[in-house]
């Protein structure tokens, strides 16, 4: 753009210029090419126009120059005044995450050394103490999921969202996130089975943060409404792979699935209760799973005679073809 | 505890080592039956300097099985994520050496950063939030180490010895082998108890079991060797395993191990 204002700029100046040097030759050659017309030879009359048409050409694409460069300006502090925002509010987030997080460490670290206490001396266990122990334990990934969930939402809402993509073994990020989950699902009488089908699903390039952020969400809704069992299979095919997370819970009534998603609903909700979470888990879950290019979808029977249960599929791009650069721009932002 | 071919030894590197989550994790990596020497440098003028000169002497004269580090030491801000430094000089000076950050910034910026400006995508490297479970930290451990136990126990009434490729029953002072678990039978129930060691809730695919079976039909084998195995153990442990029991057939996709209530 600065290149045709510059070039429009020398063609105004050119034209100005010729027409100086008509209006400056008129008074030697004017009269000897043309008649006087009202007093003033014609040559004068053609510079003059000549020098309005290029000092004005040159006027105008100065005007347009500036105003670009003032446009983009803007743009330019727009973005930084969005991007240094975001980065701000991460930055008192991780300040107030690690504040909160020092006591509930202290918390959790005397619980499990008096449940240590305990468990060596069981005789001397009082139940209501264990029933203690046990909820600190249970209400830990809760606060780990809840704290991640913040952080992830910032992340989602900054304007320089960009997707970087890493080699990951969907297998490992699976592998983890039963390995928190299965010790809270038997304290509560469930069980969680994982696998995957090849049982080596191989690499993806994928964002391995995301995958673990929306998979723990799945698993940590499946635990919390199953009835004993929670399964996580992980599957592929040539262009994705996906992640099935499966509950044998009382499943969703019909009319609710469509707001499942929506930030901030629970069923609560509908019930004017008190929310027992924030109901930012699966609205994330699927922001995330789209911005990746894939996609969250739930499947669901609530009826208590059948096979009642209740299915998320993800489905991601492994992106195995077109890992080019390591990164690749948010598809909303293209 | 599962035995290794040798102690296994874990440094930590914490300047909180003795606060309750710490000790708490240690005493879970011994029982484990790995050693747990701490990094504990003289105090000096700054905090993450001395963590980091005393945990690279160290690896220097007695090199770990594996580091247990934290990212932060102290309040300085200097040392605020010191140890994301002492990670990049490990990773450098010893590429192989499995590290587990334990760390609360386990996710998030920090650690991409980290990732990407010192890690190759195949280093020895993992992050693990402060607030897991001591079994979650052993397990991520075991994974980093790949540490393949002599072996393993399956509650407390069941021992698999992988090197000499028996099956023991009862408890710690008087165990007797289970003769019938030999062969074939063997080779499924340990696929199936290192599965379990590595992670709990792991399904074994009846793929990578039918292996071990033959015949027409290697699923009807397969299926005829896991009641024989769960039959010799129910019987040399006098009870007499159920289906969802010991070794569970989850939705017709699998098997997985199941350690019996003690």
């Amino acid at each position: 753009m600065n290149k045709i204002f510059t070039s429009i700029k020398i063609g105004g100046g050119i034209v100005a210029l010729a027409g100086l040097v008509l209006m400056l030759l008129a008074p030697l050659i004017g009269k000897n090419i043309f008649d006087f017309l009202w007093a003033v030879d014609p040559l004068t009359y053609l510079g003059g126009v000549l020098l309005i048409i290029g000092l004005g050409t040159v006027a105008g694409t100065y005007v347009g120059l500036e105003r670009t460069k003032r446009n983009a300006r803007e743009g330019i502090n727009g973005h930084s005044r969005a991007h240094s925002w975001s980065e701000t509010t991460l930055q008192y987030f991780q300040l107030f995450d690690h504040d909160l997080g020092r006591p509930l460490r202290r918390i959790a670290g005397k619980e499990r050394e008096l449940r240590a206490v305990m468990q060596a001396n069981p005789e001397a266990s009082d139940p209501g103490v264990v029933d203690l122990l046990d909820e600190i334990e249970r209400q830990t990934p809760n606060f780990r999921l809840m704290m991640s969930n913040i952080q992830i939402l910032i992340q989602l809402e900054s304007p320089e969202s960009v997707e970087e993509l890493q080699p990951v073994e969907p297998n490992e990020v699976i592998r983890r996130i039963a390995d928190r989950y299965s010790p809270v699902a038997a304290e509560a009488g469930k069980e969680i089975t994982w696998w995957s089908e090849p049982s080596e699903l191989g690499l993806v390039y994928a964002n391995s943060n995301a995958i673990e952020h929306i998979v723990t969400n799945l698993v940590d809704n499946a635990v919390r409404f199953a009835g004993t069992h929670v399964e996580v299979k992980l599957t592929k095919n040539p262009t994705h792979f996906f992640v099935r997370v499966w509950d044998d819970g009382p499943g969703i009534g019909n009319q609710y699935v469509q707001h499942l998603f929506d930030r901030g609903w629970t069923p609560e909700v509908v019930r004017r209760e008190e929310k027992s979470s924030s109901g930012l888990g699966l609205f994330i879950a699927r922001s995330l799973a789209r911005q990746a290019g894939g996609d969250l979808t739930v499947e669901t029977d609530s009826n208590l005679e059948g096979d009642h249960h209740t299915a998320f599929l993800l489905s991601l791009p492994s992106n195995l073809t077109n890992q080019i650069n390591g990164i690749r721009t948010n598809p909303s932002n293209l | 505890m599962a035995k290794v071919n040798s102690k296994h030894k874990i440094l930590v590197v914490d300047d909180e080592s003795e606060s309750a989550i710490l000790r708490a994790v240690r005493r879970r990596l011994e029982e484990e039956g790995w050693d747990t020497p701490v990094i504990q440098p003289e105090s000096g003028h700054s905090v993450g300097e001395e963590f980091e000169a005393a945990t690279l002497w160290y690896i220097e004269q007695d090199l770990p099985d594996a580091v247990l580090l934290d990212v932060r030491f102290g309040e300085h801000q200097d040392d605020q994520f010191r140890g994301l430094g002492i990670l990049g000089e490990i990773v450098e000076r010893w590429p192989k050496l499995p590290i587990l950050m334990f760390t609360q910034y386990s996710q998030g910026p920090d650690r991409e950063t980290a990732v990407r400006g010192s890690l190759k995508w195949d280093a020895q490297v993992d992050f693990i939030d402060k607030l897991a479970s001591p079994d979650e930290v052993v397990l991520r451990l075991r994974r980093l180490m790949g540490a393949a136990p002599e072996t393993i126990p399956i509650g407390n009434q069941i021992l698999v010895d992988v090197t000499s490729r028996l099956v023991y029953v009862g408890d710690h002072d008087d165990q007797e082998v289970v003769l019938e678990i030999q062969g074939m039978k063997f080779e499924i129930f340990r696929e199936l108890a290192v599965t379990w060691y590595r992670s709990p809730g792991e399904l074994v695919a009846f793929g990578r079991l039918e292996r071990y079976s033959e015949g027409e039909d290697p699923r009807a084998s397969l299926r005829v060797r896991i009641r024989e195995i769960k039959d010799a153990i129910g019987k040399a442990m006098d009870i007499r395993f159920g289906p969802s029991e010991l070794i569970i057939n989850v939705r017709d996709q699998g098997y997985r191990l199941v350690p019996p209530k003690s």
